[in-house]
């Protein structure tokens, strides 16, 4: 049971607190209610981009990093399609110093151009070292827009092209600032050595004086329903043939999210997972297969993706994979292996918890979805899916014309 | 508008870092086991280390094959059988063989503890290593070997331990495709009958100890004995390669990786603690030089580090970094002038109070709760130190002076024995 309080300010800063007096540490996490969905289509890679340039300075604060350094800190952040995210761990004597910066960031960026010249050079060179550079890089590059069409998440988080972010200018960046970075659009978790009452004096004394900003309420294109099977063939000198597979999901809020969620557990949580042990252990068709779901927050998808033994065909290994998939569809013999992943969520969730980071992390991000307590009851809500709610979660969702596929396949001829 | 001052508050000197120590006691069979305290959850990690690495191998892949063949098969359980009881009882199982050691660690929930002993010493000490299993992970791992062969970090990587520990020992052998289609399954037992035995094991628990735990470690681990048949480490001997500059020509590449560095002192030599400072100004942390030179001011990499690393028989030093084609001959070039700028000037007081004070702050980070205890207990015990190394460590860093990092730069960075990898596209 994580205990926690919650309390919100003038300027709209929500803010929840988690007392762990086990650590001698305590870890600061700011969620911003932005992610690459939020970009303009013509204008992708910004929000990630502007991950990068937090940590250039800010109105009052030159470096980011040194006085934190200076008081034993650590920190770093990440972007996906709908958050921006940063973390702090701080040893608890030095806190203060933890809400000096973080609130001078929030209050005004030093929007500097050598910063901007250094961070896009920086941002290219993770989209090299990530995306190109690796044998099957590109595979989600391509299979985003193949399964998307109108929403934002036709588009990975690091940008549609990369020129995007080569063309970028100051005055994009301070709009997308002021437009995004508000005390009304982010969450504040503090997890670790710190009382409420500690955590209300400083948020209040650092947080409370940066003015309400105007957060442009979202208007997403809504994806429509996919109709037809979409296919896609990539041909690459890589080492073997590889087979991407994704289906449309709910939302990350929807009633089917756990059932889906534990339908990929079935399918390839650890070693004894259906995909694994018929595809890899028995038929020997894959060297390694996964499923999971992309837990978005708008509709999302479920991604199979695997890599084919060498002489495997793949029409073949994909009809194999549908069979496992189908085999959910009449729920026979699934009663022990339910019961084993709900066992696998409830640990997940105890490990998880042990470290402060993650509480601070779940917490911020479930008060996004409107519920902080689902921080102790997601294992509940594992719990309660039936044998009925996985045939027709498969049954509904597992559709040839919900489907995108990839067949990746390997150009190389052995020696 | 605003009255607060946005000034830095006052900053306040860390907590002295509080290191519990482990209590210690033996199996019935002389196995040691260590247990370490902490946490909140009823949970625990459980470790099981034996001397069962790379360098006891007399044939590439046996320990690391050995090792994870040890699930996919017991006296009393099919493969299929270990890993889904295992994930029925929410544990979660991780092999490793590395160059030094191998073994298992299990993360579990104390209420399943007795069921997750019982698999342990399945999997530990009556493996079978069906033929079948052995012939599908070999072909597995060809194919995973085969992608990882396509990234510059991965060739780059292997070519350093080659150049600095030599073709022929077991720290530096690069696996070729051949290597794949040697091992059998009496091999593997043979390795594992040598190996894996009660001598060479020790056993670390952590977490929210349950009381039955000792009794319980005795019970399915205490009465296990060995045949006594000495494993021998290799007998080739660490000879770093004659050429130090070295380039892999790698088609169709948009970065190049490089490795630089060299064979080092280990944790047991009284310079180590002061290597590990100035390797973390060089490159140790996001405001290392290295890192505000090449990434912050040149914007080259996404990212560049340097680490030194302990082994049984030496340790390493390495610089490790991606940059973009054009820029590599810069990025050496930059990498060089750091080096040799810190035999030269001796580091500013302002620059080395960051350095105390971040590593003062990880140091709390490397003790705080039952995980990372257990990981930093074990990296000091297996070089047979304890804790009194984490103090010399918290001291060193306390009152190390800039000309002892000058001296340390001179001694242990001199540029001429060091390699350098790169590989890439020309």
């Amino acid at each position: 049971m994580i205990n926690f309080s919650r309390f919100s300010l003038d300027n709209g800063l929500r803010v929840l607190v988690h007392e762990d007096k086990s650590t001698p540490l305590i870890s600061m996490n700011i969620l911003y209610d932005v992610g690459s969905r939020d970009e303009d289509p013509g204008m992708t890679g910004l929000a990630h981009l502007f991950e990068h340039l937090m940590f250039g300075g800010s109105i009052n604060i030159p470096d980011f990093d040194l006085p934190l350094q200076m008081v034993g800190g650590e920190n770093n952040a990440f972007t996906n399609n709908d958050i921006t995210n940063y973390y702090l761990t701080i040893p608890s004597e030095n806190i203060e110093t933890g809400f000096w910066l973080e609130s001078d960031r929030m209050l005004e960026l030093d929007f500097s151009l050598k910063n901007l010249d250094t961070q896009r050079s920086v941002v290219i060179e993770e989209f090299n070292q990530r995306y190109l550079n690796q044998p099957y890089g590109d595979a989600i590059l391509r299979l985003r827009p193949l399964a998307y069409k109108v929403h934002p998440y036709r588009w990975p988080t690091i940008g549609m092209d990369i020129s995007h972010i080569e063309k970028t200018d100051l005055e994009q960046v301070k709009r997308f600032f002021f437009s995004h970075y508000a005390p009304n659009n982010a969450i504040l978790a503090l997890t670790g050595n710190i009382t409420h009452d500690k955590a209300f004096r400083l948020t209040s004394k650092w947080f409370g004086p940066i003015e309400k900003r105007i957060v442009q309420t979202r208007k997403l294109p809504v994806e429509p329903v996919q109709n037809e099977e979409r296919m896609l063939t990539i041909e690459k000198d890589v080492p073997s043939t590889a087979l991407y597979k994704v289906w449309h999901t709910g939302p990350r809020i929807s009633p089917d999210f756990y059932t889906l969620d534990l339908i990929t557990d079935l399918l390839a949580g650890g070693e004894s997972g259906r995909l694994h042990t018929k595809l890899v252990r028995e038929k020997k068709l894959f060297s390694e297969i996964n499923a999971y779901i992309t837990s978005d927050i708008d509709p999302g998808l479920i991604i199979v993706q695997g890599k084919l033994m060498k002489h495997i065909n793949i029409q073949h290994a994909e009809e194999a994979v549908n069979e496992v998939i189908d085999s959910l569809k009449n729920g026979t013999d699934i009663k022990d292996e339910m019961e084993k992943v709900k066992n696998k969520f409830e640990a997940t969730t105890v490990f998880s918890n042990t470290s402060i980071i993650n509480k601070a992390a779940s917490l911020s991000f479930y008060e996004l979805l409107g519920n902080p307590g689902l921080i102790n009851m997601e294992a509940r809500e594992y719990r309660k899916v039936t044998r009925e709610m996985v045939v027709d979660s498969a049954s509904k969702y597992f559709v040839p014309s919900n489907c995108s596929t990839i067949y990746y396949k390997s150009t190389r001829k052995d020696k | 508008m605003e009255s607060l001052q946005r000034v830095q508050p006052p900053v306040f000197p860390l907590e002295k870092v509080v290191i519990p120590e482990a209590t210690s006691f033996r199996l019935n069979n002389g196995a040691p086991v260590f247990l370490i305290e902490a946490g909140t959850e009823e949970i625990i990690r459980l470790e099981f280390t034996f001397k069962a690495g790379q360098v006891k191998e007399y044939l590439p892949m046996l320990a690391s094959t050995t090792n994870m063949m040890l699930s996919e098969g017991s006296q009393n359980y099919t493969s299929e059988e270990l890993n889904r009881i295992l994930d029925y009882y929410g544990a979660f199982l991780n092999m490793s063989a590395e160059k030094d050691r191998a073994g298992i660690v299990v993360f579990l929930l104390n209420k399943h503890i007795e069921k997750v002993l019982e698999l342990s010493r399945e999997i530990l000490f009556r493996p079978v290593f069906p033929e079948a299993e052995l012939n599908s992970l070999m072909k597995k791992r060809l194919s995973w070997y085969l992608v990882n062969r396509e990234k510059v970090q991965n060739l780059a990587m292997d070519k350093f331990f080659e150049s600095v520990f030599g073709k022929q020992h077991p720290y530096g052998h690069q696996l070729i495709e051949q290597d794949f289609n040697n091992l059998n399954p009496a091999l593997l037992t043979d390795f594992h009958t040598k190996n894996y035995t009660p001598e060479n094991m020790a056993v670390i628990v952590s977490g929210k100890i349950p009381e039955k735990t000792i009794e319980l470690l005795n019970q399915y681990f205490g009465d296990i004995s060995s045949k006594k048949i000495n494993s021998e480490e290799s007998k080739d001997i660490l000879k770093g390669e004659n050429r130090k500059k070295i380039h892999i020509d790698k088609s169709g590449t948009v970065q190049s990786a490089i490795r630089i560095g060299s064979a080092t002192i280990n944790k047991r030599h009284p310079d180590y603690p002061g290597l590990k400072i100035l390797d973390l100004l060089l490159g140790g942390y996001f405001g290392s030089r290295l890192m505000k030179n090449i990434r912050e001011e040149k914007g080259y990499t996404y990212g560049i580090s340097s680490s030194v690393s302990s082994l049984n028989l030496t340790g390493y030093k390495v610089i490790s970094t991606e940059v973009s084609r054009k820029n590599c001959r810069n990025a050496l070039d930059e990498i060089y002038k750091e080096i040799q700028l810190l035999q030269r000037e001796p580091v500013k007081k302002s620059e080395l109070d960051v350095v105390r004070n971040y590593m003062a702050g990880e140091m709390l980070r490397m003790f705080d709760g039952p995980f990372a205890l257990a990981e930093s207990f074990k990296s000091a015990w297996e070089f047979g130190l304890d804790n009194s190394y984490y103090f010399r460590l918290a001291e060193k860093i306390k009152t190390i002076e800039p000309d002892e990092i000058t001296l340390l730069a001179q001694t242990y960075y001199n540029i001429d024995e060091l390699y350098e990898v790169t590989v890439g596209s020309k």
